[in-house]
């Protein structure tokens, strides 16, 4: 027999309505079956609490006398988007401050705003007939706005992927700090409790969805961005009032070496309708599959190293061809959890009820790659002969090549064409100035290399961060294939 | 200068060791060699998963087999190093949002979960490697 909203919602209003987490739900169905579960619980409540790099508010100022049409502007230092009428501005989460990047960003100011501290606005305007000042500096708080509305791209990804690196460098990514050869795993998501998970098709989530966001009431605005529901990826875009949300729910997060974000609460009920959304809501981690990717390699399509499911995840520990990797959440489960509680506890105390939505979204879409018009470059498309030497020869003939091919960088190798070491004109200087003769002495053996098949930036990148200016070109033998210099690049 | 011998009486399977070698003990390459020579003349296999140099010195991390801890140490403080086992970092709790991105980058599960699932630190069980203080994204875990 299948329930409506308005059945719930008179539930809701005669306090009688049973509300359990999607935890919860699980053991339900396990103990009493999917139909018994249909008929006595009205509401699933969901929750997620990660890092959620697609949002960011909107702030109306109001305006100054005499008024301002601001160009450019800052809060508490983070670059703000204006580019709509004179006192609104749009602050996204992942812009960082300026002097320290990986300190304070967007995301923090968003917290600050929730927690009513003081902002600083500075803005800057060319100035017309009807907007006369150029220059504003003052501060002010969430209160003092006319509007401060969170409004957020993308939010609550059904799943995500885990993270590893099998290079031999810790990478800094946007999936936190990876170490290196497989040394820890990170993943997202709070499984079972994701807001996606527990309705894969959706049948209750649509535009108008009234939600949890960030401590306060939201609501889904549609699809989001990138959602990609035919691979269990899809997102939604969430709006929902500043003013009554809760720090504890907004906080804004800097991954080093990466950028700034914000940890995001999201909270989503369903309603068990039927006995579909009974047995769907029943999800459990085990039956909620990953991919492990390996981040090293800094693609597009990254490659896939194994299949997980969150069960896997929550575990701690996942076994990665025979090895042994510790895993992390960057989502706080702690959190998800708190949230489908509190959730549970609106729709309980009446405070908080269920609607259908106005459209549905699309369930059947995919996401597609950037187009790009210009020709990827490899390494090998680009590469030069490099100019060698035998590591046993004479500083003497290294100056000599040096002179003769008109070039910096001198590859050493041995008579089978392997990799030595290198040398350049700097190096040879120096041994001049020290009296060294050979060139053992001023060889460097560290080489940082690329491959044939690497993207040009992705090399050039590799030059700019080591301070450097040329790469030999090594195979997988680690014999010398060419060389790219910066000289040739530029 | 005080030396402190590691994992007396402490129950806790760790076969992971920090040390530092001072600068101040240390001039050239061919001291850190001559102390990794002593350690060898053991005829021990170990890792060293991390060479950091620091302002005091060189810090390294070397993974040691359980039965070998105390005379890897021995070898170690005989040779100027100081072997640490004391917890370095601090966790503030107004900060942590209980997120875990530091709990995979921990080697000896210091940092952890409780029953809630709340970020807990155990300073004995912190070993000072400090490789979790800049995966916090709350930079809530600060060096002490």
């Amino acid at each position: 027999m299948p329930k409506t909203y308005d059945e719930i919602n008179q539930k809701i209003r005669n306090g009688d309505v049973v509300v359990v987490t999607a935890e919860e739900m699980i053991k339900i169905v396990e103990d009493s079956g999917v139909q018994v579960a249909a008929k006595e619980i009205d509401v699933v409540t969901t929750g997620t609490f990660g890092p959620m790099c697609s949002s960011g508010a909107f702030l109306n100022f109001g305006h100054s006398d005499p008024p301002i049409k601001l160009e450019h502007l800052w809060l508490n230092e983070v670059h703000a988007y204006h580019g709509n009428a004179a006192v609104d501005c749009y602050i996204g989460v992942t812009r960082s401050v300026d002097i320290k990047p990986y300190d304070y960003g967007g995301g923090n100011v968003i917290e600050d705003l929730v927690s009513r501290k003081s902002i600083r606005l500075r803005g800057t305007s060319y100035t017309t007939d009807c907007y006369p000042l150029e220059e504003i500096d003052t501060y002010f708080t969430i209160d003092d706005l006319n509007q401060a509305i969170l409004c957020n791209p993308r939010n609550a990804y059904q799943k995500y992927v885990c993270a590893v690196n099998t290079t031999d460098k810790t990478l800094y990514t946007y999936m936190g700090k990876l170490l290196p050869n497989l040394g820890n795993a990170h993943y997202a998501g709070a499984g079972c409790l994701n807001p996606l998970c527990n309705d894969p098709d959706y049948e209750t989530i649509g535009i108008g969805t009234r939600i949890f966001l960030g401590g306060g009431i939201g609501y889904v605005m549609g699809e989001g961005t990138q959602h990609d529901p035919k691979n269990g990826f899809g997102t939604l875009f969430l709006k929902g009032d500043l003013k009554q949300m809760k720090p504890e729910y907004l906080r804004g997060v800097n991954f080093e070496k990466y950028g700034s974000s914000m940890s995001v609460g999201v909270g989503l009920p369903i309603p068990i309708l039927n006995e579909n959304l009974a047995r769907k809501t029943a999800v459990k981690d085990e039956n909620i599959e990953t991919d492990v990717v390996d981040y090293g390699v800094p693609r597009r399509n990254r490659p896939v190293l194994i299949k997980v499911n969150y069960k896997e995840l929550k575990s701690g520990k996942i076994d990665i061809n025979g090895k042994e990797v510790k895993v992390s959440s960057l989502s706080s489960l702690f959190y998800a959890k708190k949230i489908a509680k509190e959730l549970k506890t609106w729709i309980e105390d009446g405070l908080f009820f269920l609607n259908p939505p106005a459209e549905n979204l699309p369930t059947n879409t995919t996401y597609n790659p950037m187009k790009q018009v210009s020709e990827l470059k490899f390494v090998k498309d680009l590469k030069k002969p490099a100019i060698t030497c035998f590591d046993d020869c004479d500083i003497k003939v290294v100056a000599e090549k040096i002179i003769e091919e008109n070039t910096n960088h001198i590859v050493i190798i041995d008579k089978e064409n392997h990799l030595i070491g290198i040398v350049t004109s700097f190096d040879v200087t120096k041994a001049i100035a020290r009296d060294k003769t050979h060139i053992r002495d001023i060889i460097t053996k560290k080489v940082i290399t690329a491959s044939d098949n690497e993207p040009i930036e992705v090399a050039v990148r590799r030059m700019k961060m080591n301070n450097i200016s040329a790469l030999p070109i090594i195979s997988d033998e680690k014999k010398c294939t060419g060389i790219i210099s910066s000289e040739e690049l530029m | 200068m005080h030396w402190d011998h590691i994992f007396g009486g402490v129950d806790v399977k760790i076969t992971i060791i920090n040390c530092m070698l001072p600068f101040g003990i240390i001039r050239d390459i061919d001291d850190y060699s001559k102390i990794i020579n002593e350690i060898l003349k053991y005829d021990i296999t170990f890792n060293i998963l991390k060479f950091a140099t620091g302002t005091n010195g060189v810090n390294l991390l070397l993974d040691v087999p359980e039965d070998k801890i105390k005379m890897i140490t021995d070898a170690l403080t005989q040779n100027s190093v100081v072997v640490n086992k004391k917890g370095r970092v601090i966790v503030d709790d107004d900060k942590c949002i209980d997120c875990g991105a530091c709990l995979s980058l921990c080697p000896t599960d210091a940092l952890y979960f409780d029953e809630s699932l709340r970020l807990n630190f155990s300073y004995e069980k912190c070993i000072g490697c400090l490789l979790c203080l800049d995966s916090c994204p709350r930079r809530a875990i600060e060096e002490m």
